[in-house]
């Protein structure tokens, strides 16, 4: 078997820290001046009233027992993650080895040597599913996965296919009200439908002139839809950003999306006007103009 | 004649645009009735495997519910709890990845459960015995069906079990175990293979020098005392513990796990109904219009104001009652089909559902469907207490 090679085994710069915020301090004292720098999300941030230049202990547990001094360098938005969009993403990134003085045991030195996770990025990112068993024969106790997600295995993707699930239901009850309102309007241009048939114009012409109509309204709605989905998706995205507090999108509104909705509701006003011009035209010409 | 008499020979009179207007209160109304389903179906399902474990109280780790991790001096904090006299009783839960061998030779990773005490309602024996009930036996376990096919097991078959704790470099020797019973695990997820022991066999496969510490405490309070004064009281013994009675663990995941769910829901419900209100008063307001004649007719004859409205009150009663009424078993048979794509969600509990029926969901899709009827016959029922009778018959009947 051909050996895997990993491009760049990174053990992550920074991490996130699962630490207490002891105390916070606007004016830094000289000698603290050269306390190591940390980035604080923006969360964090507001919650605990911190800005740019502050100094602040963080502890690896809650009596504070281990402690160290930092200068937050920067705010930073956590990267929107769909996954834990309802977490509050209290949270301070620094350098690796700022995290391990804080949080090693010292009667450990193993554990000077321990990281969370390490990131690898593949030569060719195909072979990650070779790579996972080999890494996983070669270093026991080391649990290897692929960032990338098979589809079935993708929360996402289920949720896919029930919003798929959802337009299709939603779609056959818009279909039946279609149906009765061109049932309607059919019936009420009955009279007009039996003057044209006595004139001598043809059933297939009535019913290309019924199909055109359907098309036109048809692409009429969905293009309106589409106008309101497009009106309407910031101020979603903004209701959900607020209420989560975060900068992830939950509404977006694609040209495939818009193609599609076209495409689907083209057809159905085609049909539909079809359908129901074809109880009244399939009569016969007296019928239809009641004699 | 009565205005719902008028109302019933209308509706019989255009009886395709009826059945088809029906056809889609009921589609339309399915769909509300399972978001309204849905709305509190994870968390009624939810409750309902917290109540059938049979434990109210849950003593957990640093990381909180969501993370799962070591409870220092387990042993001495279910001591002091068994000592409580809010406490009925209190089992250890500890949680190691594993590979279990069955005879075939068929290997298989799994999640190593071990407990402590009787810990019945954490699995439901599908065949064979509980862990309690296989005395003698040094190291008996529970093994999740799915994991039971792998391994062709059945009571009484042997397995073999190595644990691999997580992060940490080992070539553990296998223990052999026997099959006391086959269970469903009621957290355990659908492709998850799980297999559940005595704290004392889990210990064995660990290897440690002592007992590690306890991923879970679970506790039982009295009846008399109640989870909420049982969590005070583990509290007031240990300060400084994350206890949670299934009450707040419902809290917990209902403000953070299942907000989404409650929250499409909640537009997909409003989207419907709003949906159908335009839909049926579209449709109401069309039909009257190719009435007026008709309707100017019937008021000529004697038929007041109220009767003409009332006749279209209770039409658009008709076709939203009926239509709502057929949307109850759609909404069921769709809520089935939902329910089934939304469980092949990853990690979830085999036995979690995201749609549960409760009174409560009946009584408000009743209440959507009459607020949706009223207010979709507002409009026409206006244009027909306006109507002109004389101008309105000359220009429909005579023109």
């Amino acid at each position: 078997m051909r050996p895997m090679r990993a491009a760049a085994g990174v053990p992550a710069a920074v991490l996130v820290l699962c630490a207490t915020l002891l105390a916070a301090d606007a004016q830094a004292p000289d000698h603290d001046a050269g306390a190591p720098a940390i980035l604080v999300s923006r969360q964090l941030a507001a919650r605990a009233h911190l800005a740019a230049g502050d100094l602040v202990t963080l502890g690896s547990d809650p009596q504070g027992s281990r402690r160290a001094t930092f200068r937050i360098a920067g705010i930073y938005e956590p990267t929107p993650d769909p996954m834990r969009f309802t977490a509050t993403r209290l949270e301070a990134r620094m350098h690796l080895p700022d995290l391990v003085d804080l949080v090693a045991d010292p009667a450990d030195p193993a554990s000077r040597e321990a990281v969370t996770s390490i990131s690898v990025r593949l030569t060719s990112p195909a072979d990650a599913a070779s790579f996972v068993p080999q890494l996983a024969a070669r270093t026991p106790g080391v649990a290897a996965r692929p960032t990338s997600r098979a589809r079935d295995d993708d929360p996402f993707a289920v949720l896919d296919r029930f919003h798929v699930a959802i337009s299709a239901v939603t779609m056959a009850g818009g279909t039946a009200f279609l149906l009765a309102l061109m049932v309607i309007r059919a019936e009420e241009r009955r009279e007009t439908v039996g003057i044209l048939r006595l004139l001598g114009i043809s059933r297939r012409t009535l019913l290309l002139t019924v199909a055109i109509e359907g098309v036109a309204i048809a692409a009429l709605g969905a293009v309106f839809g589409i106008l309101l989905a497009f009106a309407t998706e910031g101020l979603v995205n903004r209701i959900f950003q607020a209420r989560y507090d975060t900068a992830l999108v939950f509404v977006r509104v694609t040209a495939s999306i818009a193609a599609r909705s076209v495409l689907i509701a083209a057809p159905l006003g085609i049909a539909a006007g079809i359908a129901a011009s074809w109880t009244l035209l399939r009569r016969d010409v007296l019928s239809i103009v009641r004699r | 004649m009565s205005a719902l008499h008028l109302a019933w020979r209308t509706v019989r009179r255009y009886r395709a645009q009826t059945l088809l207007a029906i056809a889609g209160v009921a589609v339309i109304g399915a769909l509300l009735f399972d978001m309204l389903l849905l709305s509190r179906g994870l968390l009624l399902s939810f409750a309902d495997l917290l109540e059938r474990a049979g434990y109210d109280v849950r003593i957990v780790g640093g990381g909180g519910m969501t993370l799962r991790m070591p409870i220092p001096g387990s042993a001495g904090i279910a001591d002091t709890l068994r000592g409580l006299p809010e406490i009925e009783t209190v089992a250890l839960v500890r949680i190691l990845p594993a590979r279990v061998a069955g005879r075939n030779g068929t290997s298989v990773s799994a999640a190593l459960i071990g407990v402590s005490g009787a810990a019945s309602g954490v699995w439901t024996i599908v065949r064979g015995v509980d862990l309690d009930r296989a005395s003698g036996e040094p190291c008996p376990v529970i093994v999740g069906r799915t994991l039971a096919d792998a391994l062709h097991a059945a009571p009484g078959d042997d397995v073999r079990i190595t644990a691999e704790p997580a992060g940490v470099r080992s070539a553990l020797p296998p223990i052999v175990c026997r099959v006391a019973g086959v269970g469903q695990f009621a957290f355990g997820g659908a492709g998850d293979e799980t297999v559940a022991t005595t704290l004392e066999a889990l210990h064995r496969a660990s290897g440690e020098d002592r007992a590690g510490d306890a991923d879970l405490i679970l506790a039982r309070s009295r009846a008399d005392a109640g989870a909420a004064a049982a969590v005070a009281a583990i509290q007031r013994a240990r300060p400084g513990l994350a206890v949670y009675s299934n009450d707040e663990v419902l809290e917990q995941f209902n403000r953070n796990g299942f907000a989404y769910f409650r929250q499409i829901s909640l537009v997909l419900s409003s989207l419907t109904m709003v949906f159908a209100f335009l839909l049926v008063a579209t449709l109401l307001t069309v039909s009257v219009n190719q009435r007026l004649g008709e309707i100017a007719a019937l008021r000529a004859i004697g038929i007041g104001r109220r009767r003409v409205a009332a006749m279209l009150l209770w039409e658009s009663a008709l076709l939203v009652g009926v239509g709502g009424l057929l949307a109850l078993p759609l909404g069921e048979l769709l809520a089935l089909g939902l329910d089934r794509i939304l469980r092949q969600m990853p990690g979830l509990p085999e036995q979690l559902h995201f749609f549960v029926f409760e009174p409560r969901a009946l009584a408000v899709h009743v209440a959507v469907l009459v607020v949706t009827a009223v207010a979709a016959a507002a409009y026409p029922m206006w244009v027909t207490s306006r109507l002109p009778i004389a101008a309105t018959l000359r220009r429909e009947v005579v023109g």
